[in-house]
């Protein structure tokens, strides 16, 4: 053949195995929408470092499916739900297969609905979503989906949780319950009325209020008022933000002599929330994990906690990130494929080593399976709550574990696979 | 009988604290008409900068300094952001402040970080003053409702009766007479503007500490300070006291008796055992919507009676 025509297939050889060998090494993205402007910035910050941070972790050990490294993507919501719709169609131009979300269970219906709509439709381009905090019960149960794993423990769970060891503590007898007037509060307020009637017959609720959310309640006197009157000694409540640092606030200014149940009383925000009352309240808190736990899976955990804080200049507080991306990575080397399908399939009932024992990824509805910590606020403590490199002068201690046969729930999922 | 007059109680202590939260908007917005979305913000500053100080030298220097600067921010504020922007209109003014809002706030959180910061109670007033039906109360509640009072009676005696205070009211009514008369009409604007701010900024370290010192304050304080000064009526410093009183007391009434709902949804037919919206609303009570009753209140207001209670203009 001619010249001119060798060297334009040379050429074109050439560039066909240099494109191929880019396909083969290309990063596997993972897209990660979460406030990152606004008041809660901080936590979709937080959260972006600690994606980024086990992602990390992966590649450095070679990554996956024979080297692909994994690459988070920050798509910031602003927590604006229209910032989520938006979002998700930048992740569908991006060609991104796997998303993650937490914080805002509107948000993680508004995902929800999307990938369900989004991969009927787009079959060969379809979305896993990867929920790494989102608590609605709802997601596993009623409005289960393929495309949807949840990370964490769901409320009823971690209502199952309080509850159980609320019944183990001789201290509770009267219980005053005091949650946020909203979906989450409501969903909170419905599972403790089931529960504690189940596993903590002998107490008795003498209370069970509802407040309108998010700060608008500026002054929680009367409600200590009306606590001290029903004489209860113990608050049960799933409060979070303003709503609780200002009810504890006013209940240590009062004298209210009670123990605080809650499920987010202990988010290092509150901590700082609580001001100087964080050191004198007795306030529980119910997570996956904590750094002081005397569990050995937990002290396996700590010299990664060492290299976190380094990096971070903050404690550990969460480990469903290191779950989420480490059974992500397994997954699609179990399936031998990036292929959501694939690798959703390969996610079912797979089992990782988490701080308290093994955590499951249940088949029938993707919900996580997993033992919990019920613990308290103490100023004794080997190692303290840092956040932004600064000491709070306080940490959490042990007051018992939940097996993960007392956390886990019936489901009411049907959920429909593809193929 | 004992909890109509804890409520009482509790409701004039928390109408005072709005009270001090509404004050400088009084000034600001109640007499000179400005809609400044930014009060809040300028509260929360007053919070940091009492927090900051309060870290370095001590809190009573703070409640000093803080007023101070943020009163001088105040100020520059209107000279250099308000005043070009007046000649544009109220929406203008409005959307300027709005802006501003937002601004101080991405500041606060640069300077500061997301999370909220530990604004404390100082020492020396942490002890319990009283104790009543087993509710202490610390000296530092009572501090702040002597600082309300103050507030108050500075403020009127200020306006009423001082003649700087005459030069005031007569600038906001009548600005060209007065400045006919020789005085410095935009000086005076200037420094009632400072002024109303360096109250929000000494509220904003009062009460810091109490309500917690966090970028989202702003947001959540914002509206119910302006909803007290409308209801109150605009132009009237006793009308914003009463507002405030009044919103104090039923938010603490609504709580305490706790009414349910269900007595008037009863009588129209509705069962105990409905489901969806009428599950909701069978299951209602006062203390539910609590916070939101002054809204409700607002809303009644700018349809009976629009000046407010004590009003001398209308919105």
């Amino acid at each position: 053949m001619k010249l001119r025509n060798a060297v334009a297939f040379f050429a074109l050889l050439v560039g066909a195995v240099l494109a191929g060998a880019a396909q083969a090494s290309e990063t596997i993205k993972i897209g990660l929408i979460e406030p990152m402007s606004g008041p809660i910035a901080a936590v979709g910050r937080d959260t972006l470092f600690a994606f980024e941070f086990w992602a990390g972790k992966v590649n450095e050990r070679g990554g996956v499916l024979g080297g692909r490294q994994l690459e988070i993507v920050p798509l910031d919501n602003a927590m604006n739900a229209e910032k989520t719709t938006h979002q998700l169609k930048k992740a569908v131009d991006l060609g991104l297969r796997y998303v993650s979300q937490g914080v805002g269970s509107n948000h993680a219906l508004n995902i929800i609905g999307f990938v369900n709509k989004h991969n009927k439709r787009n079959p060969d381009k379809s979305i896993l979503y990867l929920n790494h905090a989102a608590v609605t019960t709802a997601f596993t149960n009623e409005l289960c989906s393929f495309w949807h794993f949840r990370f964490d423990a769901n409320v009823d769970m971690k209502v199952a949780a309080l509850t159980t060891q609320m019944g183990l503590d001789p201290e509770v007898n009267k219980v005053y319950m005091l949650n946020q007037n909203y979906a989450y509060g409501r969903s909170f307020q419905a599972a403790a009325r089931r529960l504690l009637q189940q596993r903590v017959p002998e107490a008795e609720l003498v209370g069970d209020e509802l407040i309108v959310p998010f700060g608008k309640v500026l002054d929680f006197t009367p409600f200590i008022a009306k606590i001290k009157a029903s004489g209860a000694d113990t608050v049960l409540t799933g409060n979070w933000g303003p709503d609780i640092h200002r009810f504890v606030k006013a209940s240590m200014g009062s004298g209210l002599d009670v123990q605080f149940y809650t499920i987010y009383g202990g988010l290092t925000s509150s901590i700082a929330g609580y001001g100087g009352a964080a050191k004198s309240v007795n306030l529980k808190q119910v997570t996956e994990f904590h750094e002081n736990d005397d569990v050995p899976s937990t002290k396996n955990l700590l010299p990664l906690m060492d290299e976190w804080q380094a990096t971070y200049k903050q404690s550990g507080y969460s480990d469903r990130p290191r779950w989420l991306i480490e059974m992500l990575a397994a997954a699609m080397d179990k399936a031998g494929s990036d292929d959501p399908v694939a690798v959703g399939m390969a996610m079912e009932g797979l089992s990782f080593d988490g701080p308290l024992g093994q955590v499951v990824m249940r088949r029938d509805d993707h919900q996580m399976l997993m033992p919990l910590v019920v613990s308290s606020l103490t100023t004794q403590y080997e190692r303290p709550v840092v956040y932004d490199g600064k000491d709070y002068g306080v940490a959490f201690s042990t007051d018992g574990h939940v097996s993960r046969e007392d956390t886990s729930l019936p489901t009411t999922c049907q959920m429909k696979r593809p193929g | 009988m004992d909890v109509l007059v804890f409520s009482l109680f509790n409701g004039v202590l928390y109408g005072m604290l709005l009270f001090m939260l509404a004050s400088g908007l009084t000034l600001i917005f109640s007499m000179m008409g400005v809609l400044n979305f930014a009060h809040a913000s300028l509260f929360m500053l007053g919070a940091y900068f009492a927090y900051e100080v309060s870290r370095h030298v001590g809190f009573w220097p703070g409640l000093l300094i803080a007023p101070l600067a943020v009163g001088v921010i105040g100020a520059i504020i209107e000279r250099y952001g308000l005043r070009p922007v007046h000649r544009l209109g109220h929406v203008a003014e409005l959307l300027f402040t709005f802006g501003l809002a937002f601004v101080i706030e991405e500041v606060v959180q640069m300077i500061w970080g997301k999370v909220p910061v530990p604004y404390d109670i100082p020492d020396a007033l942490k002890f319990t003053a009283f104790t009543w039906r087993g509710l202490d109360y610390s000296a530092y509640r009572l501090f702040m409702l002597c600082i309300s009072v103050g507030i108050f009676v500075a403020l009127y005696a200020f306006i009423a009766r001082t003649r700087t205070g005459l030069v005031i009211r007569a600038a906001l009514t009548h600005p060209h007479i007065v400045a006919a008369l020789g005085h410095d009409v935009p000086k005076v604007f200037m420094w009632t503007f400072g002024f109303g701010c360096a109250l929000a900024g000494l509220a904003g370290a009062i009460s810091g500490n109490v309500l917690g010192t966090e970028p989202a304050m702003a947001i959540q304080l914002g509206p119910i300070v302006f909803v007290v000064i409308v209801i109150g009526g605009l132009g009237s410093l006793g009308g914003a006291l009463i507002a405030a009183l009044f919103i104090g007391v039923l938010d603490n009434l609504a709580i305490s008796y706790d009414l349910s709902f269900y007595p008037v949804l009863e009588a129209l037919g509705v069962a105990r055992d409905a489901e969806g919206l009428l599950s909701d609303l069978v299951n209602l009570t006062t203390a539910n919507i609590a916070p939101v009753l002054p809204y409700l209140l607002l809303v009644l207001i700018l349809i009976f009676r629009p000046r407010g209670l004590l009003g001398t203009r209308d919105v």
